[in-house]
């Protein structure tokens, strides 16, 4: 690459590792706990429970992570230039929103190196919809210089529930960034550190899945797989639903939740694996988004099937806030 | 005043405080916002000029909305400036209406228990009470006396109002962080964007004062904030001036029009001396305009190679995904350059133009991606993967679009065959290109521009070596999607926009999809402009109910009974492209539609239409409208009006000598003649045939009693007037919902009677007595 470096700064342009340092060390100065990347396949940093759940709820909250997202639709057997099955997003949660989130967010691209005076930033109207978590808000998407580098939405809904307070979530492109940073057209040229690429860590990556995805992925199993993932969701759902139902009579026998002891009733709803739920939505989710870019969704199946993976999250962000709420008091045994 | 109505209401009047004007201030507000969405940014900045001048003269704070306000906006900020608002509201006099005097006064004079209940609520003395004289009698009365407020105090209000009355197409609420958690959602401020700052003042320079209000945890003040690149300082604002200057002064431009002319300026410059020209486009202009706060242009370059796309694809990306003009030389053809717009001074060390043109680069490398990838699949061999992609939850997916409408253009090709406007071999081209028109939906190029739908199509079809007469029809189906766009220039690509659009509208209000209101979200209305544009535009003689009545009578369309709705749906779109696009009056458009000959074909109505305009506001029509009017009200009156004329038949025997014979004569004779100028179209004699029977008809209603009290002659009679009823006056035009020119109202009639001139209501209280005499 002969061209000059687009940041005028003395210092290398940041690698891409460097670029995710640089964040995650202005998110925690600005007070974000930085939360670990989450370990099932997700189509988006949103879909990961330090998101999902922790937007829900009246508690203040603010985390930033890494999430590697994963699209099967947007494979492209690491040949195209610019679009990857898995992509890297910066994700940040700042619950309720400061008001001056922009400007916080501006300062963010400084520490990644953008000299803003240099540059035009703009702000251009990008509302944000996921059918399958019951999740929508508003916002934008902020271009610099034509290319767009981040997700910036204010949630109003997420499981079907409106929030309050709200919650604004910064989705940064982390690849498209350090892109830009390193003046490449080629993301798989993105230094990911001084010595390696992208393409060193990645490229057989994205062909394999690309593969998989597009061409080997075996529908039937992939049904099946969604259908039982579905069927264990479910099977903890409706326990829940039945402890609940009595432990609306048996209150008072109950021992106090807060209480570990090996008698607590298997059956309670403080027991309740709500995150396991959760994650079974997930594989559902991403089930789905193989068998999307694989071709085997016909028409009603996809409407169902969103329906079907909806349900799923809506019901655990029910039950989320549902044990958020004040506890009736317990009566000593 | 002594002429109110009487009324528990109050009615107020204003009064001047003194005789001269009264003194006024200049009043300045601004609501700074987050980025507002270009789209939306216009209507806003309208709705805040009029519900502010509303408001204002509801407060009594200028006489008068009109040009009192004047407005401006940019993506972070609407402005309100009002030169001149009353500095206090001027004091008023309400004067409120009591029990009426016989009830409120005793016959000694006294008031009696109702007055000083009434005195009591108004919170006033009896003895303050007046008589006033009304058209319903005398009544007490009193005036209350309400003085103005100064206008600083009754601002907060308004302006907090105002805010909560403009109302976007999409809105939001945000937290402040003082939120009270015990709000419900619903009842939360909502607003496009959060707001950041509030300026509110009243008055200029030292005398200028902040307007106190407080909106979504924003207090108002008297600063302002410049462009995002000159700092987060607030600008201290003394007026209207100070606050122009201030913002200019830091990169903002707060005037639209302004702004605008920045950009035609731009688009100019920096193309100048180039001999090339940016590419004309209204929509990226607006947007521009509407997207920043300083515009300014900039060229940048693309490699030429690129320019081996399509132009469609070229522009799409550059105008669509990039918003920047396309670039072409004097003749036309697109050249590897564009024009961005910055929303800053300038790119000194042109980093941002090469941050543009690396981003296009990507841009058009992955079109290119897409164009060579979606050559491994053509077009003709993508038909089995529609069954995969949906067209609506209700009406499967777009390979069981594909056979409907197919069948529907199968029809119509048979009809237009018929017609000998079509031959075998463009019948074979348009069921070919119904057949392939929906599978560029399955291309990586249409999944990536969506915009580009049936474009794509052509342009593949063309490079897979389809038929150019297939291509073309693929190209152009959408077509038109406006009442500015073209139709397809082909027949064959006429049919196919017509199958694919009728299918639209009938399988749409089968599946209950119909449009109500403001409500169209499969936007159907446009499917059925489109429809009634080409019948007459492209298919000129194609009868559209009838080939409703053929499609909703096949199997694929069991669903609902649509034909009915489907056809009135049809006619009021007629009646809309009549007046809109043919600027034909509304009360011609109605009488043609609504005669016997009804809107369809179409193109046949507006022939009629257009021969009929001129004649309708003649003598001679206007007074055959009013014999229209009458014979309707005398046929509606009678038992079995409908039999009159149609299945009875007047006997000629009874008709009595002189105007009752004279106008069966003429009437028999008119009849034929228009019968067959109607099957040549030659309306314009028709309709002066028609005129010829006035003096007919004037003096039948002047000499004879339709409504005689021998049954049998009154039947007679009604049945003439059913035959005139029929043949003269609704045949090609309905002439009783032409527009009397002696009521002087304008806009639509809506019940007819109440537009009746007075010599028309006493002809129906002549033919009502007529007919009370015997019933």
């Amino acid at each position: 690459m002969a061209r000059p470096h687009l940041n005028q700064t003395d210092q290398a342009p940041l690698t891409f590792q460097d670029a995710i340092q640089a964040l995650s060390d202005f998110w925690a100065a600005k007070g974000a706990v930085l939360a670990l990347p989450y370990d099932l396949e997700v189509g988006a940093g949103t879909m990961c429970p330090e998101t999902f759940f922790r937007v829900l709820g009246p508690q203040p909250w603010k985390v930033a992570y890494v999430q590697p997202s994963r699209r099967p639709a947007d494979g492209r057997y690491g040949e195209n230039p610019n679009r990857l099955l898995k992509h890297t997003q910066f994700q940040v949660i700042l619950k309720p929103p400061p008001k001056d989130i922009q400007e916080v967010y501006l300062k963010s691209l400084e520490s990644l190196g953008i000299a803003l005076g240099e540059h035009d930033i703009r702000f251009e109207e990008d509302n944000w919809e996921s059918p399958t978590l019951g999740a929508w808000g508003i916002g934008w998407q902020v271009m610099l210089d034509g290319l767009e580098i981040t997700q910036f939405t204010y949630f109003q809904q997420c499981g079907g529930l409106d929030l309050e307070p709200i919650s604004v979530e910064l989705t940064y492109g982390m690849e498209r960034i350090a892109a830009f940073l390193q003046n490449v057209d080629n993301v798989f040229e993105v230094r990911w550190d001084k010595s390696l690429k992208y393409e060193t860590l990645r490229r057989e990556e994205e062909f394999e899945l690309s593969v998989y995805d597009f061409e080997q992925a075996d529908p039937a199993t992939c049904r099946e797989l969604f259908g039982a993932y579905e069927r264990e969701a479910l099977r903890l759902l409706d326990s829940y639903k039945a402890a609940k139902g009595g432990s609306v009579e048996e209150r008072g026998k109950e021992p106090s939740p807060l209480a570990s002891s090996p008698s607590l009733s298997a059956q309670s709803p403080r027991r309740f694996p709500l995150r396991k739920v959760y994650e079974l939505g997930l594989k559902c989710s991403h089930l789905f988004n193989i068998l999307d870019a694989r071709g085997a969704i016909s028409v009603t199946e996809r409407v169902a099937l969103i329906a079907r993976i909806r349900k799923i999250a809506c019901d655990a962000a029910r039950i989320y806030v549902e044990r958020l709420a004040p506890q009736p008091e317990v009566q000593p045994a | 005043m002594s002429s109110q109505p009487p009324s528990q209401k109050p009615v107020r009047s204003s009064r001047k405080t003194s005789a001269s004007a009264p003194p006024t201030l200049p009043l300045l507000f601004e609501i700074g916002c987050e980025e507002i969405p270009a789209r939306f940014l216009a209507d806003a900045q309208n709705q805040l000029g009029k519900l502010f001048g509303d408001l204002l003269v509801k407060h009594r704070l200028v006489e008068e909305a009109k040009h009192s306000v004047q407005t401006y906006s940019t993506p972070r900020r609407l402005v309100a400036h009002v030169p001149q608002v009353f500095a206090r509201q001027p004091d008023t006099v309400e004067l409120v209406t009591g029990p009426p005097v016989k009830s409120a006064l005793d016959e000694n004079g006294n008031y009696t228990r109702a007055a000083e209940a009434f005195a009591a609520k108004q919170g006033a003395e009896v003895s303050t009470l007046k008589r006033i004289t009304t058209p319903k009698g005398e009544y007490v009365a009193l005036e209350k006396s309400e003085p103005g407020r100064p206008a600083v105090e009754v601002l907060g209000k308004i302006l907090d109002a105002l805010l909560r009355n403009l109302s976007f197409p999409k809105s939001m609420y945000w937290s402040p962080i003082e939120a009270a958690a015990h709000v419900p959602v619903q009842n939360k401020f909502t607003f496009v964007r959060p707001i950041r700052w509030v300026l509110a003042l009243l008055g200029e320079g030292k005398n200028a004062k902040v307007i106190p209000f407080e909106v979504a945890g924003v207090r108002s003040a008297d600063k302002t904030y410049g462009h995002r690149l000159s700092g987060s300082r607030p600008i201290q604002v003394k007026g209207f001036r100070s606050y122009l200057d201030g913002l200019r002064k830091h990169m903002v431009e707060p005037d639209p029009a302004k702004r605008r002319e920045r950009v035609q300026q731009g688009l100019q410059e920096s193309l100048e001396g180039s001999g090339l020209r940016a590419v004309a486009d209204a929509w990226l202009e607006d947007w521009v305009v509407n997207s920043t706060e300083w515009p300014r242009g900039i060229v940048g370059e693309f490699d030429p190679r690129f320019l081996e796309l399509p132009r469609e694809i070229l522009i799409t990306v550059m105008r669509d995904h990039q918003k920047y003009f396309a670039v072409e030389d004097s003749s036309g053809q697109l050249q590897p350059r564009f024009v961005a717009f910055l929303n800053r001074e300038d790119d000194p060390k042109g980093l941002i133009r090469r941050g543009h043109e690396r981003v296009l680069r990507a841009r058009f490398t992955d079109a290119q991606f897409f164009w060579d990838a979606d050559q491994k699949i053509p077009l003709r061999d993508r038909l089995p993967l529609l069954e995969k992609v949906t067209y609506h939850e209700k009406l499967g997916s777009y390979a069981d679009k594909v056979r409907r409408v197919r069948r529907i253009a199968g029809m119509v090709c048979e009809e237009l065959r018929q017609q000998g406007k079509m031959t075998d071999a463009d019948s074979e081209h348009a069921l070919r290109a119904v057949e392939l028109s929906k599978c560029d939906l399955t291309t990586h190029m249409v999944q990536e521009f969506t915009e580009l739908q049936g474009i794509v199509g052509g342009l593949y079809a063309r490079v897979q070596g389809e038929p150019e007469q297939v291509a073309q029809a693929i190209y152009e189906h959408y077509l038109p999607q406006s009442l500015d766009d073209p139709c397809p220039r082909t027949v064959v690509g006429a049919v196919v926009s017509l199958a694919d659009k009728l299918d639209s509208v009938v399988s749409g209000f089968g599946a209950g999809l119909e449009p109500s209101g403001s409500s169209d979200p499969f936007a159907l209305r446009r499917a059925g402009n489109g429809i009634i544009r080409l019948s007459v535009e492209a298919l000129p003689g194609l009868d559209v109910l009838n080939l409703v009545k053929a499609v909703t009578s096949t199997e694929a369309f069991a669903q609902g009974d649509p034909l009915g709705n489907v056809a009135r749906f049809l006619r009021e779109r007629t009646e809309q492209y009549f007046e809109a696009r043919q600027g034909l009056r509304y009360d011609t458009v109605r009488a043609v539609v609504h005669s016997f000959e009804a809107w369809s074909p179409p193109a046949r109505a507006l022939e009629r239409a257009r021969a009929l305009e001129p004649f309708t506001r003649t003598e001679e029509f206007q007074a055959l409208a009013a014999a229209a009017k009458r014979t309707r009200n005398l046929l509606k009156k009678s038992a079995t009006s409908e039999d009159f004329g149609t299945q009875m038949t007047v006997n000629e025997s009874m008709l009595s000598p002189g105007p009752e014979q004279e106008l069966f004569r003429a009437y028999r004779a008119t009849k034929d003649t228009i019968q067959q100028m109607g099957i040549e179209g030659r309306y314009e004699d028709a309709f002066r045939a028609l005129a010829k029977m006035r003096p007919y008809v004037d003096c039948f209603f002047d000499k004879v009693l339709v409504m005689d009290n021998d049954l049998a002659l009154r039947a007679n009679r009604l049945c003439l007037l059913g035959e005139l009823n029929v043949w003269v006056f609704s045949r090609f035009a309905d002439l009783s919902q032409i527009e009397s020119t002696a009521s002087t109202s304008v806009g639509a009639p809506t019940v007819e009677n109440n537009r009746q001139p007075i010599n028309e209501r006493e002809a129906a209280l002549h033919d009502q007595k007529g007919l009370e005499q015997k019933t």
